[in-house]
């Protein structure tokens, strides 16, 4: 049991940490929402590892609960980086950099 | 008491009277909205039928209190609006006060206003192009009619420091109207710190009759209206009242520009002549003698104050008489002899004379308003040049301007039959009545106020021209002139409301005191009456002509003097200004008060000031070395904020990094 939870937060402290450095690295606005989604993948899977540690349903159910509500913000996402697109006719984010400090 | 004015309904003179300052000031309103955009060459017209209005309703509100059948409807005050202050349990009211004081002053303001502002619709242009600041013009002097009719309208304290204010505030800004001109700034900045040390008193003043009027006044009545102040005064210990009056005296002194304040009325000539002519002439200076006639219950109860008035009044008239002899520019030796007819003026009231105070005032304001048009004329005609020595042998060049100027000359000389002469020969029979001293002082002054007055006018109209060739003088046009010819009639006749028929005199003489001017003002005299028994005086004196004779030979001989010495023997002046070169350069320097203060206050004051600015330096550099801090480092941390969003991000994620580390190490 213990093996488990532990290879659930490994993973998910992997799968975080990969999200960042490509949500760093790209520069592509698609390829950047695409890191987001994997460090959001990477909570919930720490979420459920807790779950499991507990011996409760409520990582479990808060896991679900989270996979939807990123289904939405993808849907959100996705239509942002549309209009940024149309603006500004490229998907580099290195275009929206205007607010400096 | 009220039924009088009550059955007049809607023309009630307390209803329309609140109209006479309302129709200027919406003058002034529309001029500044409109007047720069769309009026512009226009905006006269505003402003003639804003003060023709006044003029219109003041007539009908000095018909109603001439026609008052008792002294008790003589002084009514209409209440406009209470402005109470409930903590307190205060009340203070903004009301009208409409006596025979009050009518004779709004005549004199709005009458001679219209006629100024219709001289100026020519005067202030320049080849028939409206000047520079047309629109400001004229709405500065509507807003200065304004302000003087409510100053003079006031029925309390309160009501009447605003005016005062304000007058003083539309000088300023109308002095300083080319305000270009360093001198004339400079000089609009003199008149209004000469003008705040008199006002600082005048304050005072009322402040102590709030402080010791209040407590005897009773619940729920203004301690600050004037039938309120009058009744209680004479409750107070004598100390207080003196106080009292000398304080507002202060206030007086300053607006009215007498001794040792008098250094601001000869360079507020640096504002147009118009405005000379009005503010600086004929209405504002003459608001101080207007308050102490109008506190008389107050001056009259203290003998004190009374003698200083009277001393102030006569030093400043001879002074200014004398100043005015060594000048040389035309607006300047009018600007002293207005301090000296002041003085004048101020002597009458300290002898208890107050009516004939308020009489020569009423004709002085119209012969001398017409001097200063005259002299703008003058100005106008010559592109600028104003001194005497320029100047000599318009009479040709201007042949209307030189009748109009001489006719105001003569009659400020006092030449026998002009307004001048009666009202001034009133105020010598005051001054002889109480001291052959201060009698034959008077009578200097009047002789030395006709020489100055004759040498200006034979210096400037007579003998050869002396202008400058560029100057081409030219006759002014009728905007000019007929203003000047009303003020002129004015200054002819309107000193017959002050006289009476005499079968006794010469040729059935008329003889002053007895007028209808004196017997209008007889109600609102009644403070003055233990001085000046005024009826009494009028019996004492019939058939007593000697004196009128003695002052009209003084004035023509004086007249005589002044023609030998400038057109006779133009060699002459020269002479005696070289065998008295002291005196000359004394009087020319008018004694040296100007200078005298420039290093006893200006430059200590400056010092003090230069002293404050280093202080405000050191203050400033360490208020900046302490924003210096934040905006450091900020600049140190502005590199991190690129725009970028991955920028943003890696700082972030650095930060939470270290975060962890040190929850770790810490934990």
């Amino acid at each position: 049991m213990t093996d488990l939870t532990g290879a659930c937060m490994l993973t998910g402290a992997l799968l975080f940490a990969v999200g960042v450095a490509g949500f760093l690295a790209r520069r592509n606005l698609i390829t950047i929402f695409l890191s987001t989604e994997v460090m959001f993948q990477g909570v919930i899977l720490n979420l459920v590892g807790f779950g499991l540690r507990h011996g409760q349903l409520t990582g479990q159910a808060f896991a679900l609960f989270l996979i939807v509500t990123a289904a939405v913000e993808a849907g959100l996402a996705l239509g942002l980086v549309v209009l940024l697109f149309r603006r500004s006719g490229t998907l580099d984010a290195e275009a929206w950099s205007r607010m400096r400090g | 008491m009220n039924a009088t004015f009550e059955q007049f309904g809607l023309l009630d003179a307390g209803r329309i009277a609140p109209l006479i300052p309302l129709l200027p000031l919406t003058a002034a309103a529309v001029i500044g909205l409109l007047g720069p955009r769309v009026l512009r060459g226009a905006s006269h017209w505003p402003a003639i039928l804003g003060v023709a209005g006044a003029l219109g309703v003041t007539m009908i509100v000095a018909g109603y209190t001439h026609r008052a059948p008792d002294a008790a409807v003589f002084s009514r005050t209409w209440q406009l609006y209470s402005w109470i202050v409930p903590a307190a349990g205060l009340s203070f009211n903004v009301s009208f006060r409409i006596d025979p004081l009050t009518s004779v002053m709004l005549t004199t303001v709005c009458g001679i206003a219209l006629a100024i502002v219709i001289y100026s619709r020519d005067y202030m242009r320049d080849h028939g192009h409206p000047v520079r600041g047309y629109e400001r013009f004229f709405a500065f002097l509507c807003l200065f009619v304004a302000s003087m009719c409510v100053l003079v309208l006031s029925g309390n304290f309160l009501l009447l420091y605003l005016g005062w204010e304000a007058v003083g505030l539309c000088s300023y800004l109308l002095i300083g109207f080319y305000y270009d001109r360093p001198s004339a700034a400079a000089a609009a900045m003199k008149a209004f710190l000469v003008n705040r040390v008199g006002d600082f008193g005048f304050g005072l003043g009322i402040l102590f009759i709030y402080l010791w009027i209040a407590p005897l006044a009773g619940a729920g009545r203004d301690p600050l209206d004037y039938a309120v102040v009058f009744e209680n005064i004479g409750r107070l210990e004598p100390w207080r009242i003196t106080t009292i009056a000398l304080l507002l005296f202060c206030g007086a002194v300053g607006k009215s520009a007498q001794l040792p304040l008098h250094v601001w009325l000869p360079d507020a000539m640096e504002g147009p002549s118009p405005v000379s002519a009005l503010i600086h002439a004929a209405t504002m200076v003459t608001a101080g003698v207007y308050m102490v006639v109008r506190c008389g219950a107050i001056f009259a109860a203290s003998p004190t104050a009374m003698s200083v008035v009277t001393a102030v009044g006569m030093t400043t008239a001879l002074f200014a008489a004398t100043v005015a002899v060594a000048q040389y520019d035309m607006k300047r030796i009018l600007a002293w002899s207005t301090i000296s007819q002041l003085g004048l003026m101020f002597l009458a009231v300290g002898l208890g004379a107050a009516d004939t105070a308020i009489y020569h005032l009423w004709t002085h304001a119209f012969f001398k308003a017409l001097l200063f048009l005259g002299a703008g004329s003058v100005m106008h005609a010559l592109g600028g040049v104003i001194d005497v020595r320029q100047l000599g042998g318009l009479r040709r060049v201007m042949p209307w301007t030189w009748a109009l100027f001489t006719l105001g000359a003569l009659s400020l000389a006092g030449f026998p039959l002009l307004s001048g002469y009666y009202s001034k020969d009133e105020i010598l029979h005051a001054a002889w009545g109480r001291s052959p001293g201060l009698g034959l002082l008077a009578s200097l002054t009047a002789t030395l106020t006709a020489f100055y007055a004759f040498r200006m006018v034979f210096l400037a109209f007579h003998g050869r021209p002396r202008s400058p060739d560029h100057a081409r003088p030219h006759e002014s046009g009728g905007w000019m002139l007929l203003p000047m010819a009303a003020l002129a009639a004015g200054a002819m006749f309107a000193g017959y409301l002050g006289v009476a028929r005499d079968p006794h005199g010469f040729l059935g003489f008329v003889r002053p005191h007895d007028g209808i001017m004196q017997r209008f003002l007889l109600p609102v005299m009644s403070p003055f009456d233990a001085l000046h028994p005024h009826l009494q005086l009028v019996e004492e004196h019939k058939g007593d002509f000697g004196l009128m004779y003695a002052s009209a030979g003084l004035s023509i001989l004086a007249i005589a003097a002044a023609f030998v010495l400038y057109v006779r023997r133009p060699d002459w002046p020269e002479t005696v200004r070289r065998n008295f070169a002291e005196v000359h350069a004394l009087l020319h320097r008018r004694y040296g008060i100007d200078e005298l203060y420039e290093r006893m206050l200006v430059r200590p004051l400056e010092r003090l000031a230069d002293g404050c600015r280093a202080w405000d330096v050191g203050i400033e550099f360490l208020v900046r070395l302490t924003a210096s801090v934040p905006l450091g480092a900020a600049a140190l941390l502005r590199p991190f904020l690129d725009g970028s969003l991955q920028g943003y991000a890696l700082t972030m994620t650095a930060g939470l990094v270290l975060l962890a580390a040190i929850v770790r190490l810490v934990g």
